[in-house]
């Protein structure tokens, strides 16, 4: 199960929202962290979520059995490792 | 345990400067910091030091910004890039050169506009206006080269990003302590701090 952590602050909430509109993922809570897991990849489109760009490059807090493959303009994807 | 934190802010950053005139026209006459203090020292000791003038603006809170100005001393490198301080060659990437900098914090966003307008009347204009994260900040750089920034915040820092910060950190500090260190790593380790912690945190937070 891969899962990808995002602190639960204003400008982060429509990545997690984003996330969860895939049926295969799950979003959850840890403490202040969304816990975004998948037994796939997850994949969240920068637009779809409204952040500049300096909020998206900064959204991620951890990544737990996954690697980050993609984290550019388009879009955040994250693969099982 | 926790040590106390009896610290109360910046006392003072000094720089030096070969361009007294241009700094007092940048801080003082365009930005409208206050001169709040300065020493005319007659140089002396064993390295043959020249005379000088340390002179200090105010940059709110009480807190300052300083500078020397030697007299006799010529400039100290000749790069082109960099500041008066340190200079840089051609082989020095840009992000490093710009990495080093003061940020001065303004209240709101109506603050921030009002220094915007004071540089852009004057010959050292704002060169980015950028929204950060959680901050918007202008920036420029004065005559001497030093990259200034002046930054408001655009909401209040919430209590799950001082533990996120601190997460981060730990996490950084087992990152470099091993081998090779990498953003993915860091981002693995925080995981797991993540989730060793950040639900006990909230708990501890009622």
């Amino acid at each position: 199960m891969t899962a990808l952590y995002v602190l639960d602050v204003p400008e982060n909430t429509t990545v997690a929202k984003v996330a969860g509109e895939d049926p295969e993922v799950t979003v959850g809570k840890v403490g202040p962290y969304f816990e975004i897991t998948a037994d796939g990849a997850i994949v969240v489109d920068r637009r779809a979520t409204g952040c500049r760009h300096a909020v998206w490059y900064s959204c991620v807090a951890g990544v737990a059995d996954g690697r980050i493959v993609q984290h550019d303009k388009d879009a955040l994807r994250v693969d099982p490792a | 345990m926790t040590l106390e934190h009896k610290v109360r802010g910046v006392d003072h950053a000094a720089f030096p400067t070969f361009d007294p005139a241009g700094t007092v026209r940048f801080y003082r006459d365009v930005l409208g910091f206050p001169v709040v203090h300065s020493i005319c020292a007659a140089g002396w000791g064993p390295e043959d030091h020249p005379d000088f003038i340390h002179f200090f603006f105010d940059i709110g809170n009480d807190d300052r910004i300083a500078f020397f100005y030697y007299f006799g001393l010529e400039p100290q490198h000749a790069h082109e890039r960099g500041d008066v301080y340190a200079g840089f060659g051609p082989e020095v990437p840009e992000f490093f050169v710009r990495s080093r900098h003061l940020a001065i914090h303004v209240d709101d966003q109506d603050d921030l506009l009002e220094y915007r307008r004071r540089l852009d009347d004057s010959q050292w204009p704002v060169e980015m206006q950028i929204q950060h994260e959680t901050i918007e900040s202008i920036y420029t750089h004065d005559p001497n080269g030093y990259m200034v920034e002046l930054t408001r915040a655009m909401r209040p820092v919430t209590p799950q990003e001082d533990l996120d910060a601190n997460l981060t950190i730990d996490a950084l500090l087992d990152v470099v302590g091993a081998p090779e260190p990498t953003f993915g790593k860091l981002l693995a380790r925080k995981a797991e701090l993540i989730v060793e912690r950040a639900a006990d945190w909230e708990a501890a937070q009622v």
